[in-house]
């Protein structure tokens, strides 16, 4: 049995995905295609030898009890191992108080029996490919109180906003705030973190007593130089999904396989469930171009730059540009969509244009909306 | 939810028409539809139909086909009571049994049977490509009061003499039966697949393996007798897609199937999946350079060539300036920089050199398997 515990954190209110968020938690938004943004937590975890994962969710829990089930798709062992679902019942109704520390002292419990000496904290609605062995290792090393993954970035003024950004001295964080996007490089935190069960259960209680509204990232701020916070330098891919433009931006830079492919390693698998969708169907008139698309689509039409969720339908005539189309959406006969995010089991048929204008002005369609 | 039927899959045959290709797997296990294996059809016909015990005998080269269908969690089969049980010849007391016939197969798991204590037996080959509700025949099966039940469809009469062929009276009870006539008398073809009463072909069984004549076949040894008998035999009539891949050509054809909108094959109906092993892969990455028409293409392939009229399994990989048109990939292969892929089937993990010209517009279909895709 693994010596760390998983726990897969949920968002805190900085982080907003218009629109997509409204019908489930960010963790359980769809992804690139065939997978949900919590496929990824999981799989690193599950990768990483780690098969007893708690996975906190701040709301409608029905997509990720689905999703999730009891981690067979992802390699768990269901008897040996174990994949729990466990979120605040009482703090849905206020935003302000449904915290990750709230979510984590209503079950404290679940953590407190749990047999394993560490935790692995790491959100729900990143993308990222990481062995957490290592860190132990690193961790074990330094002799750290809390070890902190970061990722260092040239990007910091478009990419990354609103994340925390750390200053770190040989290895030591001695500074945290939040990436507004006022400089170029940054170390941005991962928000995932590595420290004993004992310090993670009194840094909950800690946080609750200073204030209701805290989070584990508030208190890890308080304690920058009081405990010992070390960085762990994490070197591959990564992205937050902490907006609508991060989600969209995130998506289409993954359209390349070159990219791609630092984060879909052959000997990483990231799993998700299946759908048992038949293959993706592409008609005579058909006409695919820079394009990731998944399972059980039906393509008649043209597609250039999208990313199509499970069977998504683009009908002859229809051409859809620069789009996110989640599963099951409809794109009707000769519809043009440009610059979008078409919601799960929308019908875009009636009005034949949607467009956005840019990345940062993306056209929305909510879900099961005909329009 | 349970059923009183439990299903017996035949599954051992070698299928050597289908050459390389089944050299060391058995056809059952033989890929089709860009994502599937064979026996995904009965085996989610069965999860489908609610019959959630089945066994699946197997022969020939059954290592990968063991393993595959014992995965019962991929067809639902991994329900309390249910499961899919592999059942290959086994050394006993009287020495090791390699399966005979058909018939036998089933009288050496006789005991594997009596166990679940059905009150009815479905006999299916692990070969057919289909979708059938065996729930219905069954209905039908007891509505006549029959002793045994067999799917038929019509076929053209000049293809009836490759069949075995009904003749049924004007209530589908069955007249009489010919194993592949050279002078068909209807065109009601069996498709092999049967409801017995367990008590009474077991009954068949015990008699039949005493008997040195017999080959142990249910079309030439179980299904005459009873008919002799004056047994309740019914035909059951389908309609619809059937198809038994014996050879490449015909492997290629129903592939191609995939891409007619006229065929009756629905691979993507929700209501009647085809479920099959989940591969841990990204979607498809469809490049700049790619362009990619009326094909059917699974997850994980990376396409940067052209793509026409084609059937592309998981993970095949389309380099710059390739063309494949009208053929059939397997998982893993790999077309390299400007060679040409016409009218070819591509066998699992196959390279194709930059360059290379396989397959041509007329004549046989080309198969390339592993070994000699580097000559």
């Amino acid at each position: 049995m693994s010596k760390i515990l998983g726990i897969v954190s949920p968002e805190n209110d900085t982080v907003i995905v218009e629109g997509l968020m409204d019908y489930r938690p960010i963790p359980a938004i769809s992804f690139l295609g065939r997978y949900r943004l919590i496929d990824f937590a999981v799989s690193n975890l599950s990768n990483s030898h780690i098969d007893h994962i708690k996975v906190f969710v701040k709301k409608q829990p029905r997509s990720l009890i689905e999703q999730l089930g009891d981690g067979r798709q992802y390699g768990i062992n269901s008897k040996r191992g174990r994949l729990q679902i466990l979120y605040n019942d009482l703090g849905g109704m206020s935003s302000l108080y449904n915290t990750d520390i709230n979510t984590y002292l209503r079950n404290i419990e679940f953590i407190e029996d749990a047999d394993e000496e560490y935790v692995a904290i790491t959100p729900g609605y990143q993308i990222y490919s990481l062995d957490f062995q290592k860190v132990l290792a690193q961790h074990l090393e330094t002799g750290a109180d809390v070890t902190v993954l970061y990722k260092t970035t040239d990007r910091a003024k478009e990419r990354f906003i609103g994340c925390p950004a750390l200053t770190i001295e040989k290895g030591l964080v001695t500074e945290s705030y939040t990436n507004l996007g006022k400089r170029k490089n940054a170390a941005i935190s991962m928000e995932s973190y590595f420290m004993s069960k004992e310090l993670f259960i009194k840094l909950v209680r800690e946080a609750h007593a200073a204030s209701s509204a805290y989070s584990l990232r508030d208190i890890l701020r308080d304690k920058v130089g009081s405990l010992v916070i070390m960085g762990y330098h994490y070197k591959g891919y990564f992205a937050c999904i902490n907006s609508m433009n991060s989600y969209y931006k995130t998506s289409m830079e993954l359209l390349d396989y070159s990219t791609a492919k630092e984060l879909f390693r052959p000997e990483w698998p990231i799993y998700t469930k299946t759908n048992d969708s038949v293959p993706a169907f592409y008609g005579p008139e058909a006409h695919a171009e820079h394009s990731v698309i998944a399972n059980g689509c039906r393509i008649e039409g043209t597609v250039i730059n999208c990313a199509l969720g499970r069977g998504v339908i683009v009908e002859k005539g229809a051409v859809v540009k620069d789009a996110i189309l989640l599963p099951f959406s409809h794109i009707g006969k000769d519809c043009h969509v440009e610059y979008a995010v078409v919601d799960k089991w929308a019908k875009v048929n009636r009005i034949k244009e949607i467009r956005g204008t840019s990345s940062y002005d993306v056209a929305y369609i909510r879900r099961r909306d005909n329009i | 939810m349970r059923s009183n039927m439990l299903a017996m899959i035949l599954a051992g045959g070698r299928g050597s028409r289908l050459k390389e290709l089944t050299s060391n797997v058995a056809k059952p296990a033989v890929h089709f539809g860009g994502k599937y294996r064979i026996i995904d059809f009965p085996l989610s016909n069965c999860a489908n139909s609610n019959v959630d015990v089945v066994g699946v005998l197997t022969q020939y080269e059954s290592v990968l086909l063991n393993s595959y269908c014992a995965q019962d969690q991929r067809w639902g089969l991994d329900t309390k009571n249910g499961g899919v049980f592999i059942l290959p010849p086994r050394e006993k007391d009287s020495g090791f049994g390699l399966y005979r016939g058909t018939a036998d197969a089933i009288t050496q798991n006789i005991d594997f049977v009596d166990h679940y204590d059905p009150e009815y037996v479905l006999i299916l080959s692990g070969d057919h490509i289909y979708k059938m509700n065996y729930a219905k025949m069954l209905e039908e099966h007891k509505k006549h009061n029959a002793d045994l039940t067999i799917a038929v469809m019509e076929v053209p009469m000049k293809e009836a003499s490759r069949f075995g062929i009904m003749v049924t009276d004007e209530t589908d009870r069955i007249t009489k039966f010919e194993e592949k006539p050279a002078h068909p008398s209807s065109n009601l073809a069996s498709m092999g697949i049967y409801i017995f009463n367990w008590k009474l072909l077991k009954d068949m069984l015990v008699k039949d393996a005493k008997n040195e004549e017999s080959s142990h076949d249910f079309g030439k040894d179980i299904i005459p007798t009873l008919l002799a008998k004056g047994k309740r035999i019914y035909a059951w009539r389908f309609a619809g897609y059937w198809k038994d891949v014996g050879t490449v050509d015909s492997l290629w054809e129903a592939n191609m199937d995939l891409l007619d909108p006229n065929s009756t094959l629905d691979l993507s109906d929700p209501s009647w999946k085809i479920y099959t092993q989940d591969i841990a892969t990204t979607p498809q990455f469809i490049g700049e350079t790619a362009s990619v028409e009326h094909s059917f293409i699974n997850q994980g392939c990376i396409i940067d060539g052209d793509v026409e009229g084609s059937v592309l399994f998981n993970d095949v990989r389309i380099e710059e300036d390739a063309k494949v048109v009208d053929s059939v990939l397997f998982p893993g292969s790999k077309i390299g920089k400007g060679a040409v892929v016409t009218r070819a089937i591509i066998g699992e993990g196959c390279e194709v050199a930059p360059n290379r010209k396989v397959g041509s517009k007329k004549g046989d279909i080309t198969l390339l398997t592993k070994g000699e895709d580097h000559e």
